[in-house]
């Protein structure tokens, strides 16, 4: 399940704590807040073994280290400011400095090297007039070098916002950077070959979730009840395998993990899997024709999975 | 899904899976690898559309898809194998789906896009025939193909956690080290320390803090090397039942998988695994109620190589800076926390149930004593079939790089391997012989490392790769030892000073010197090993340091600032190509036309017939696109021009009286040499063995490649009063080398070059109707004779065989022309375009047949026997040699027979002289400095084929002029050789606005006669370029020279639209 709201990564939800968009798994506490940063729970367990992944999670979330972070991480693992700076610069991972919008890795890898990986990084830092780590002026594009990808048969390799291309030749250069400009996720719904759609039915009763009169993407939607924060009503998800469009009675704010039930039986629609993204329980659906369809039950995952052969697993 | 809690029930659930897929077992499956690799190809693309034929067509009942790992064959990906057949449809696009479905279901296959051999058609049809796949043992990495990894049933299906099973019920700890240790099994991270042995002392290590620890070290940080990414990521729960095997032997019930940040999939499939794994009751607490607890956390590594070392990965696990510290303690002692920690790498953990399963015995019969068991290389690089690869220990290189890897990717022979990541080193190639075990590569100064390797050809500079890795250190070192931070950076400073031309010969020895200092007085394996990149392609490649260094070269066109602009170092001759391309898009003709004519006195002639190696470097060309048609450009200069309009600067001679020099031939290397000596006062006289000048020009490139005007007005242009030439002059008959000297000759050219015919060496071939191909060409050519009749055969496939069918096809009385070729097409050395040629005017072209025997009748050739090769090893030169098919024998009619096997050089008028002691070389060449071009007789100077055999026209030209200028310093008494100055462009020429549509144009076309018309005329095919071509052609230069020239600042700042100044 997925919308279109963009979130920059300043906290927009701490009004309403449970569903901070800082949180993504329960069991993770929340290290730093431009708007609220009284707010900060303290770790469960205080082990400097956490480190690491504590500030992997900051920089997730807002794309590099800001200073105030790293204070609030040195006061609550009860180490030095100088100890976390350390940790900060010793690994080519963190930035201290703010990223652009969009990501360019160029792995220089001595297969993508001997393949020509130089000329290749050097006509992204013309083509975008940077250098290798720094970000444009206009906050879009920052470009890194990376030592290597492990996709060393494919050299020379660019990542650019999580997608891999792969035998990148410096004439391809112009046409990655306008593709991750344009959004690499975009899909043409009409003409995409990749995209189609998908009939459903509830899990339990076997009666069919497709609703003909709300269409969705030009095709019949599938209608759930779901309820969240003590609210209950109608969603209706796009039928169309590859779309993330949806339609509810309420608006539901992001990262929220909902229930969803079957408007025709009325039990809960829930699996025993996970979401391999985020964690948060999977919504199984019965593909007509055999199969089963699962979709994360949180707000904003794009965590998905069609299955033409599987049955539910106990 | 229910938590099992007994052995017992582990065993059941298995048998139950098992009996549910019993019915399924022939089931039609499609298989998608979609490892990162995989999905960096498209794979998602395609599992998304087969997903959606399923749907479309209700095929649920019918087709099962598997999405998978890594299957190892990466370079054929996105693919799609279909069990139970195993054909394996490789590079898909979305398009191709649909067919794939359709074959698979009808039982056929799809003959199209099953998988083909990149060279010659050949096509398998099961993946395990395929030669990649054939010549592997692949007991480890195959696993991957046959489960889902996010599917934890799956891998219990394929025996998973069976090992596990039994080191369960046996219940002894002491047992599991006793099997490791026979099995034989070395660490697989690359010191190659017997895991075994770890996991003994592990056990035995006791230091009262009561936990102990196992790690995965999945920080495959050696940039080459991905099989610990794809073992992960495609069968994560055989690591996560390697570690608990481990944890049982050693005692240890807590442990942590280490994995880099760059591992997104790795990551995320371990994570789902270890989820699986805890809620099947696999992990956690009292294991299967066997009061066993063993826990797994995954940390990951957020960028740092030295994390590999192990000391520094406890660090980085603790959470500080990842650097290394002093051993002993070993981590088996005090690791994590203090606590005994046992770390292994990923690989030796996916071997650790295979040995568990299978018995140590089993797994030690794979391999070499001493190195048992397989090892999974990624075999990446300048290679045809790139991938991972796993072969038994102790294989040769050159099985991995030929037979599996497929041999090199283009016509680039492979030069070396780079094994063992930056702490490795490389291996050249006349060492592929050496069997791969831990040892082997550490005597040959590299090492095993992780199992990068990583190929490189003609095109990968050494000094370049050395200068690479130095850099990845240097930003790699954490900085604690001094010599390692500083001598890394220093030997940098000084890699990157060869590469610029900058350095001296004495550098070599302070690098030496330096990098044996930083490998004596590190602490950690990255400073001690840093140094062998440096020593390795010292000891190997030490000409390619040398060739930087004094000539200022860099042969593979990598070093930038020896490269300059590619075309002009590509050059023999050194023309600025680049700067005539200018010139032409700013419609400034004469100004091109002076620019190729300086350095080039036969500019009409190259213009037709050179092989343009400045194409072939030209960046246009190498990053992706199509090259300039530079040759094409120039051809519409010179056509512009009469050469006579051209004054070239001239000099009087200086020191008194000028010298005489004889020039023994007047080909182009014999004419160019005349001309320069000519116009530095000397004066020349040139004999020539023919009737008429010009060598292999007139005698054997046939007139519709280059009209005989061209050659005459472009010779005649070059001689004047200082030049005299005299025809049908042989060195041998007419003259003698000694008697030139006593003639008052001060100084000899020897530039006769490669006229003599190398024989097929079978009986009959003496008879009529067989012919040399110099020979007729050189009939025809120069005396008009037609000796081609009836059915003619030409064996070779150099341009000499080519130039030999495409005459004999004009000529009255030929019914057809065959060319017979040893090896395949791909490897016919002569140029593409003529090849291409040759077959639209019907000359029919067989590749792999070797003849055997001439048959003859009456004194007259009737027939020629041949025999067909298929391709075996690889022989000295890369190439797959050709070997005859017993039983293969056939008869070919022929009324001609044209021998063009290669030509030998004009030594004969020589060997009747041997009194004046001309040094030959073993291969027949004469044997002269290949700077000087002086051969052992003093004053007696030698060029152009005549040394190095049959070359280009080009080499010729650039040949002569370099003698000639050898032979004035001699004359003058000078120094002959000059320290060499990098050749880069060193003038500004304004570039023209060019619109992005005109630099995505492609290539102009040449515009040819069509074929039909030419079969049967001599008249020139090629035509010029217009001048709408020719500037379109010219703008899409990329100007690589702008980033050597400054614009002169006082000019002031205006690009020239596009269109104006034309002429």
């Amino acid at each position: 399940m997925s919308d279109e709201i963009e979130y920059t990564g300043i906290c927009k939800t701490c009004s309403h704590a449970p569903t901070c968009a800082y949180r993504k798994r329960s069991d993770k506490p929340i290290w730093y807040c431009e708007e609220f940063d009284n707010y900060i729970p303290a770790p469960k367990k205080s082990t400097s073994s956490g480190l690491i992944s504590i500030l992997e999670d900051i920089q997730a979330r807002y794309g590099y280290l800001p200073e105030g972070s790293l204070r609030v991480v040195a006061e609550k693992t009860n180490r030095s400011l100088v100890d976390i700076y350390g940790v900060a610069t010793f690994y080519r991972a963190f930035s201290l400095k703010p990223r652009g919008k969009h990501l360019i890795s160029v792995c220089l890898g001595t297969a993508c090297h001997v393949r020509g990986a130089p000329a290749i990084a050097e006509e992204f830092q013309q083509q975008l007039g940077i250098r290798a780590g720094e970000t444009t002026s206009d906050k879009e594009f920052t470009l890194e070098t990376v030592n290597c990808l492990g996709a060393c048969a494919l050299g020379p390799i660019v990542v650019a916002d999580g997608h891999y291309f792969s035998s990148v030749k410096a004439s391809m250069v112009n046409s990655i950077i306008e593709k991750t400009l344009a959004g690499l996720d975009k899909v043409e719904i009409k003409t995409d070959q990749r995209v189609f759609p998908v009939e459903v039915s509830c899990s339990r009763c076997n009666h069919s979730l497709m609703d003909t009169r709300h269409l969705i993407d030009g095709y019949p939607s599938i209608r759930v009840t779901v309820s969240f924060n003590h609210k209950h009503g109608w969603l209706a998800l796009s039928s169309l395998y590859g779309s993330d469009n949806v339609d509810s009675e309420y608006p539901i704010p992001l990262d929220t993990i909902v229930n969803f039930f079957c408007p025709h039986c009325h039990t809960e629609l829930i699996g025993s899997s996970d979401c391999a993204e985020c964690g948060a329980p999977m919504i199984p659906m019965i593909v007509r024709g055999g199969g089963v369809v699962q979709i994360c039950s949180r707000r904003g995952c794009k965590g998905h999975m069609l299955d033409l052969s599987g049955t539910i697993i106990d | 899904m229910k938590k099992l809690s007994s052995i017992s029930e582990l065993t059941d659930f298995r048998h139950r899976i098992l009996s549910e897929k019993k019915f399924e077992h022939e089931k039609l499956t499609l298989v998608v690898s979609a490892g990162t690799c995989g999905q960096a190809s498209g794979a998602n693309d395609i599992i998304r559309v087969i997903k959606r034929c399923i749907l479309e067509r209700s095929l649920q009942e019918n087709i099962e898809i598997r999405v998978t790992g890594c299957h190892g064959f990466c370079d054929t990906e996105p693919s799609i194998l279909v069990e139970p057949g195993l054909h394996l449809y490789p590079k898909l696009s979305i398009e191709d789906v649909p067919r794939v479905i359709e074959a698979a279901l009808t039982g056929d296959i799809d003959e199209e896009l099953i998988y083909r051999e990149p060279q010659g058609q050949k096509r398998y049809y099961c993946q395990s025939d395929i030669p990649f796949f054939r010549k592997q043992t692949r007991t480890i990495i195959a696993s991957n193909q046959k489960l889902d990894p996010i599917r934890i049933h799956n891998y219990i299906e394929q025996g998973g956690y069976a090992a596990l099973e039994k080191v369960l019920l046996k219940s002894d700890p002491e047992w599991i080290i006793r099997e490791v240790q026979e099995s034989g099994l070395r660490g697989r991270g690359g010191a190659g320390f017997p895991t075994g042995k770890k996991w003994e002392l592990a056990r035995a290590s006791n230091n009262g803090k009561g936990q102990k620890y196992i790690v995965c070290n999945c920080d495959e940080g050696d940039p080459g090397a991905y099989m610990d990414r794809s073992l992960l990521e495609g069968n994560p729960h055989s690591i996560i039942e390697g570690m608990m095997i481990a944890g049982i032997a050693i005692g240890a019930t807590k442990a942590f998988i280490y994995v880099r940040g760059e591992y997104p999939l790795a990551i995320k499939h371990t994570i789902i695994a270890l989820r699986q794994a805890t809620d099947l009751g696999l992990l956690g607490e009292n294991i299967l109620n066997t009061g066993i607890d063993f826990d797994i956390e995954i940390v990951r590594g957020a960028g740092a190589f030295v994390c590999g070392e192990e000391t520094a990965l406890i660090k980085s696990i603790e959470g500080y800076m990842g650097e290394p510290r002093q051993r002993p303690p070993y981590p088996v002692e005090k690791g994590i926390r203090g606590c005994p920690t046992c770390i292994n790498n990923v690989e030796t953990l996916a071997n650790i149930p295979v040995i568990i399963s299978g018995g140590a015995k089993e797994y030690a019969k794979v391999g070499i004593p001493g190195n048992t068991g397989t090892k999974i290389f990624s075999l990446v690089g300048k290679i045809r079939n790139t991938g991972l690869v796993e072969v038994p220990l102790g294989i040769k290189i050159s099985e991995v790089v030929y037979d599996i890897g497929g041999g090199p990717l283009g016509k680039a022979k492979i030069k070396a391997v780079q094994t063992g990541g930056p702490s490795g080193g490389c291996i050249p190639a006349s060492m592929f012989d050496l069997p791969i075990s831990y040892d082997s590569l550490a005597e040959a100064g590299s090492i095993m490392g992780s199992g990068g390797m990583i190929v490189m050809d003609d095109n990968t500079c050494m000094v370049d790769v050395a200068k690479y890795f130095m850099n990845f250190l240097k930003g790699e070192s954490c900085g604690k030892c001094f010599t390692c931070r500083k001598g890394t950076q220093r030997m940098y400073e000084i890699l990157d000073d060869i590469t610029k031309g900058k350095a001296r010969l004495e550098d070599l020895d302070l690098l030496e010197e330096l990098a044996l200092v930083v490998k004596d007085t590190t602490m950690c394996g990255l400073g001690q090993t840093a140094s062998n990149p440096v020593l390795s392609t010292l000891r190997y490649f030490r000409h390619e340091f040398k060739r930087h260094i004094v000539d200022k070269r860099c042969d593979a066109f990598v070093c930038k600032e020896l490269v300059g602009a590619p075309c002009q170092s590509a050059c023999p001759l050194g023309t600025e190509a680049w700067r005539y391309v200018a010139h032409i898009a700013r419609g400034e003709y004469k100004e091109a036309y002076r620019v190729i004519r300086e350095p080039n006195p036969f500019p009409s002639i190259c213009a037709r017939v050179c092989d343009h190696p400045c194409e072939s470097k030209c960046r246009a060309g190498t990053t992706g696109g199509e090259p300039v048609a530079i040759r094409s450009l120039k051809r519409f200069i010179t056509d512009r021009f009469d050469p006579s309009t051209y004054t070239p600067k001239r000099t009087e001679w200086s020191d008194g009286e000028p010298p005489s020099v004889a020039i023994i031939g007047s080909g182009p290397a014999g004419l160019t040499a005349a001309h320069h000596l000519s116009l530095k006062g000397c004066k020349v006289t040139v004999f020539e063995a023919e009737a008429e000048t010009g060598g292999m020009l007139t005698c054997a490139i046939p007139s519709y490649r280059l009209p005989r005007d061209i050659i005459r007005n472009e010779i005649d242009s070059l001689l004047d009063e200082n030049i005299t030439v005299k025809c049908n002059t042989a060195l041998g008959k007419d003259i003698t080398i000694k008697g030139l000297f006593k003639d008052n000759y001060k100084a000899v050219l020897l530039a006769m070059g490669a006229h003599k015919s190398r024989p097929l060496k079978l009986e009959n071939e003496d008879v009529e109707g067989v012919y040399p191909s110099i020979e007729f060409l050189k009939a025809f050519n120069l005396r008009g004779e037609l000796h081609a009749k009836g059915k003619v055969g030409v064996i070779g496939g150099g341009n000499s065989a080519i130039d030999a069918a495409r005459v004999a096809i004009r000529q009255r009385d030929v019914e057809s022309v065959t060319i017979l070729y040893r090896r395949t097409r791909d490897e016919m050395p002569a140029f593409v375009e003529e090849i291409e040629a040759a077959d639209q005017e019907d000359i029919n072209i067989q590749t792999l047949v070797t003849p055997v025997k001439i048959i003859a009748e009456n004194g007259h050739i009737s027939a020629i026997e041949c025999i067909k090769n298929e391709l075996g090893d690889v022989d000295s030169s890369g190439r797959r040699r050709p070997v005859p098919i017993e039983g293969t024998e056939h008869t070919i009619q022929l009324d001609t027979l044209i021998v063009a096997i290669g030509e030998d050089s004009s030594t004969d008028c020589i060997d009747p002289v041997s009194e004046s002691e001309i040094e030959i070389t073993k291969w027949g060449t004469v044997q002269a400095d290949s700077k000087t071009f002086l051969t052992n007789l003093p004053g007696v100077f030698a060029a152009g084929d005549l040394v190095t055999g049959p070359n280009t026209v080009v080499e010729a030209i650039a040949a002569g002029k370099k003698a000639a200028v050898m032979i004035e310093r001699f004359l003058k008494n000078e120094e002959l050789v000059r320290p060499a100055e990098p050749c880069i462009p060193k003038v500004y020429i304004e570039p023209v606005a060019v619109d992005d549509e005109m630099q995505k144009a492609g290539r102009a076309r040449t515009p040819q006669a069509p074929a039909e018309w030419r079969k049967r005329s001599f008249a020139e095919i090629e035509v010029s370029l217009s001048v709408d071509e020719a500037t379109r052609e010219a703008m899409r230069c990329l100007r690589c020279d702008l980033e050597f020239t400054k614009k002169p600042e006082v000019e002031e700042k205006k690009t020239l639209p596009i269109g104006e100044k034309m002429a």
